[in-house]
């Protein structure tokens, strides 16, 4: 008895006449952007913002800002309360890249209009291919997943590093020198002095902490809540110490 | 320390003016031009090559720039069988 | 097995050309055969140090470009013979050193020496990256100084990132080389301790070299240090971080303040005209 061949058609691909469209391919991407809230009356806080900046150099340098405008008096200078902040702050080389707390329509008749006014509340951002026919893409959305895991850092990050884990904890043996930062979707543990910035708690908000062998630290952030070194005093200064947010505001208590 | 050495003058500095009077008379001259010792150096290989070949790899130029005087001095490797058969050619045409 | 040594530190002015031609003399007189690179693109100093600025004919960016081939470029020291330096470009094109460029010019220069020292720019922008790209071993120049520390820190994490040898997952020997170290200034606490800057750093230290007028001196006359006046303490400093360079094991000395009894008897030396 013979083998029985199976046979398989194989489409023959016709060529076109006229080319395929031209798919444009939007992605989302998150950056971690500060959002900094003037108060007023401004120059008080502007002269804060700058003995800050004086402090922290590199605080905003390369750094996506958003201005929360929700303390602009309201009613007919609050626009041009509003505008006069964004100035200094353009002025200052902060690179201003949305607003929020402020009505979208009032933004729009200046010429500050191309700045996107962000919707309150957080955003996930998801990377999505759009559905086109015959485009033959999967549509791919990655949403973000549960922190388990962490990144291990055995060395030290070095001035200008930056390292970023937004899946989990982030574990540094060694220290994190000033001007380097670490930003966790979970807790930041440094098992050594940490000098620069320690940004956590990205994805699991409130729950994460900041632990340090030595708090040196030019800012410590936990899910948007930050301090800097004139929060704390020369008491916490240099000891280990563990950064946790309590409802509104952060605590740093001493660890041994 | 010794004695001598407390009471002579440091005069190096006299030493790094005169170098950089030299050196900076020759870089404002040069501004954008061409240095003449490379184009000297070019020429000269060109015509050189026009009767021998040359090997650039064997080719060492050096330069010194006076206040006075400037001394360039262009040093070519040239093997013996090559410089015979030159000199045969030359005198033969 | 020739090495390529980067000397580089972040900010300018801390010394790096001045310890690398002092080094590059030392090791020639070891017996090494050195070259020195100078990888500033537009400011050419390393000739001037080492006195050689009127014998300049051709630059690393001839070289790279083929305008010139390499013996024509390199210029011998006239005092030590295993010493040669090749000078920078005082072109103004940023663009002019290129990496598949200056990669050639390097595997070119191992054939013949033993260290190939680059002198590196300030900052971190191309020649400063080019400098370290392909070294084997890095020499931080750093002053007992907050600016001078930072920029050693940021200079410390790209030769752990950004250099072929990171890139390929191996580990490159850095060293610090403590510069203008100034002990009166430490004992009365104006100046950053060396444990602190070591801390910080957290690379091997190399050498301690003290602030000293012998470093003008020596490049006014455009003679390394470790030439012109070896019996000087910075002269000794270099000549010791040389040789630990080699292998060799020399403990570390900081340098105290040291006031000969002429200076103790008349106060201290005005400064030289």
């Amino acid at each position: 008895m013979g083998k029985d061949w199976q046979v398989h058609a194989v489409p023959s691909i016709v060529a076109n006449e006229t080319p395929a469209p031209q798919t444009i391919v939007i992605r989302g991407r998150s950056v971690l952007a500060l959002v900094i809230a003037p108060q007023w009356p401004l120059d008080t806080w502007l002269a804060a913002l700058d003995a800050q900046t004086e402090r922290s150099a590199n605080l905003f340098e390369q750094r996506p800002v958003v201005v929360n405008l929700g303390a602009a008096p309201q009613g007919e200078r609050g626009p041009a309360a509003a505008l006069e902040a964004l100035v200094a702050l353009s002025a200052r080389g902060i690179k201003v890249i949305g607003v929020e707390g402020i009505d979208p329509l009032l933004m729009g008749q200046t010429r500050w209009s191309r700045l996107p006014v962000i919707p309150p509340g957080r955003e996930t951002i998801r990377e999505e291919a759009p559905r086109e026919e015959g485009a033959g893409m999967a549509p791919v959305a990655s949403a973000p997943a549960a922190p388990v895991a962490s990144l291990l850092i055995e060395r030290p990050v070095r001035s200008g590093q930056s390292i970023v884990f937004d899946q989990g904890d982030i574990i540094v043996i060694g220290a994190v020198s000033s001007g380097a930062e670490v930003v966790a979707g979970g807790s930041i543990h440094v098992y050594g002095p940490l000098r620069g910035r320690a940004i956590a708690g990205l994805t699991v908000g409130a729950a994460a902490r900041i632990f340090c062998r030595k708090l040196e630290a030019e800012m410590v952030a936990v899910d948007g809540r930050y301090r800097t070194a004139e929060h704390w005093g020369p008491d916490l200064h240099g000891r280990a110490v563990q950064v946790r947010r309590d409802k509104d505001v952060l605590r740093i208590s001493v660890l041994d | 320390m010794s004695l001598l050495n407390f009471f002579r003058r440091n005069r190096s500095a006299p030493v790094a003016r005169d170098r950089l009077q030299v050196l900076l008379a020759h870089e404002r001259a040069l501004s954008g031009r061409t240095d003449l010792a490379k184009v000297l150096q070019q020429e000269i290989l060109a015509v050189i090559a026009k009767h021998i070949a040359i090997d650039h790899d064997k080719v060492i130029i050096k330069l010194d720039r006076g206040s006075q005087v400037s001394t360039l001095e262009i040093d070519i490797e040239i093997p013996e069988a090559t410089l015979g058969a030159a000199m045969v050619r030359s005198a033969a045409s | 097995m020739s090495k390529v040594m980067v000397v580089t530190s972040g900010k300018g002015g801390v010394g790096k050309t001045t310890s690398a031609a002092a080094l590059g003399a030392a090791l020639a007189q070891a017996g090494q055969n050195v070259v020195v690179v100078d990888f500033d693109v537009g400011l050419r100093n390393l000739d001037l140090i080492m006195g050689a600025e009127r014998r300049v004919v051709f630059d690393l960016v001839n070289v790279v470009q083929g305008d010139a081939k390499l013996p024509q470029a390199l210029i011998r020291d006239r005092r030590v013979d295993k010493l040669h330096l090749l000078p920078a470009s005082q072109t103004r094109d940023k663009d002019a050193l290129t990496e598949p460029g200056v990669g050639k010019v390097i595997d070119e220069l191992r054939e013949q020496f033993d260290w190939i020292i680059c002198d590196s720019p300030a900052g971190i922008e191309k020649g400063a990256t080019l400098a370290m790209r392909f070294a084997d071993v890095a020499v931080v120049v750093t002053n007992p100084e907050v600016s001078s520390v930072r920029d050693s820190d940021r200079i410390i994490g790209l030769l752990d990132a950004k250099t072929a040898r990171a890139e390929r997952g191996e580990t490159m020997e850095k060293h610090l080389l403590l510069t203008r170290y100034d002990a009166a200034r430490a004992a009365r606490g104006e100046m950053m301790k060396v444990e602190d800057v070591l801390e910080i750093l957290a690379i091997p230290l190399l050498g301690i070299v003290a602030e000293s007028p012998d470093v003008l001196t020596a490049s006014n006359v455009g003679c390394p240090i470790t030439l012109h006046n070896p019996a000087s303490v910075v002269a000794r400093a270099y000549d010791e971080a040389a040789r630990r360079l080699l292998g060799e094991t020399i403990v570390v000395t900081t340098p105290s303040e040291r006031r000969s009894l002429m200076s103790r008897l008349f106060g201290r030396r005005a400064a030289l005209a």
